[in-house]
């Protein structure tokens, strides 16, 4: 567990106590309400994750590497920001990923894409964020955030 | 037989899902296990950090008044609403889809589409705590011009998103009114409190609440209760919507 992760627990337990002297029976509606807003959610998160562990076993990321290291940088690009679009994963993975691929010798420039839209881009999360905001602010948001994932990477490519 | 029919339609997801596991399983068992193993490391992840995520939602929805949110990230909160946005995403923890249920309150509360694009979007990518990874794992250089780019980034394709969507684009679409008090199905986790609160009232079908047929005058405090002790806010009564 990370530094941060360890801050977000105490704050929480910390304002949690502080709820609790205040107003007991709110914050037990409060606790009620967190419990309600995890069962609500916690079959799609499980399936999304499920799939996740299904997709990399498939795809594993050296593969992808091994596949995008052959080819122009035009194309590597586009082809690992796509790979990127599956499905949301979290940073902590992405990053050391990122790394590997960078190591193994991958340009910047599809590195770059394809961290941003790991993170950023999701087709697998797709419904559970369509559900939570709405067809239009989904679609929207993956969409631009695929584009500028591209603009992200090139403009590196061009500085570093 | 329509109703298991239904079933299986709602969790359609979920039966794709173990569906591949066993497809995965007949083929190539060895991957089988490797896939479930994977999973089993994203779960740790997940449980390490949503069920504080979902406390703290709740706390904040408890105790944060609706103006303070909107003074703060309403859409007149300009380049402090920013700000605070990039900080709220880039010191969180976990995937993006822990923050789903999180700008959804915030929203609720009166925060403006462009923040919270930019908490979904530096949740995922701006990344405090992974910081040393990144420059571990790629180079100062590297994560520093990142950061710039990406930071430059999201304001521009926020600040697009908030053009082309509007708040009455997200979820809010309200059942036939019943008297004047509605549940809106798309905001609706299923979470049953309002049931709970005034069963007289509401009842829960295919997962949403929704009101019974009534025809007894509600009894307001009891109403308010309910309406308040839902997590998304999505019960609505017209007559007090139309006091305000």
């Amino acid at each position: 567990m990370d530094v941060f992760t360890i801050a977000i627990w105490a704050l929480t337990a910390g304002f949690l106590v502080f709820s609790f002297v205040k107003d007991k029976d709110k914050t037990k509606k409060t606790l009620k309400m967190a419990f309600g807003m995890g069962k609500g959610m916690l079959g799609s998160i499980l399936s999304i994750i499920f799939l996740i562990g299904l997709v990399l076993t498939i795809l594993p990321p050296q593969q992808i590497a091994v596949f995008v290291e052959k080819q122009n940088m035009f194309f590597a690009t586009v082809v690992s920001a796509a790979f990127g679009t599956i499905t949301l994963v979290p940073a902590f993975i992405a990053f050391p990923l990122v790394g590997t691929l960078v190591e193994a010798g991958v340009g910047i420039v599809p590195s770059v894409a394809f961290l941003t839209t790991l993170t950023m881009v999701g087709i697998v999360t797709f419904p559970l964020e369509r559900k939570e905001f709405g067809m239009k602010f989904a679609l929207t948001r993956n969409v631009l955030s695929f584009v500028f994932a591209l603009i992200i990477a090139l403009v590196m490519g061009v500085i570093i | 037989m329509t109703k298991i029919f239904k079933k299986l339609k709602d969790n359609i997801f979920l039966e794709i899902v173990i569906l591949g596991y066993i497809v995965m399983f007949i083929i190539k068992p060895q991957m089988g296990v490797d896939a479930i193993k994977n999973s089993g490391y994203y779960i740790k992840e997940m449980l390490l950090i949503m069920p504080v995520i979902f406390v703290l939602t709740a706390l904040l929805d408890t105790w944060v008044p609706k103006q303070t949110i909107i003074k703060y990230l309403g859409s007149e909160s300009k380049i402090k609403g920013t700000i605070l946005s990039f900080v709220l995403g880039g010191i969180s923890a976990g995937p993006i889809y822990a923050a789903f249920p999180f700008c959804v309150m915030l929203h609720k509360k009166g925060a403006s589409i462009k923040n919270i694009v930019i908490i979904l979007s530096s949740w995922a990518v701006i990344k405090v705590p992974m910081l040393l990874n990144e420059v571990k794992f790629l180079g100062v250089k590297f994560m520093v011009v990142r950061w710039v780019l990406t930071v430059i980034a999201i304001l521009v394709f926020s600040w697009i998103t908030s053009k082309i969507v509007k708040n009455e684009d997200l979820p809010q679409e309200i059942e036939e009114p019943t008297k004047g008090i509605s549940v809106n199905h798309d905001a609706c986790m299923g979470c049953s409190l309002c049931t709970k609160q005034y069963p007289e009232l509401f009842e829960m079908k295919n997962k949403k609440a929704c009101v019974k047929e009534y025809d007894f005058e509600p009894d307001e405090d009891k109403l308010q209760k309910a309406i308040d002790s839902c997590p998304v806010k999505a019960i609505i009564d017209y007559k007090v919507t139309d006091k305000k």
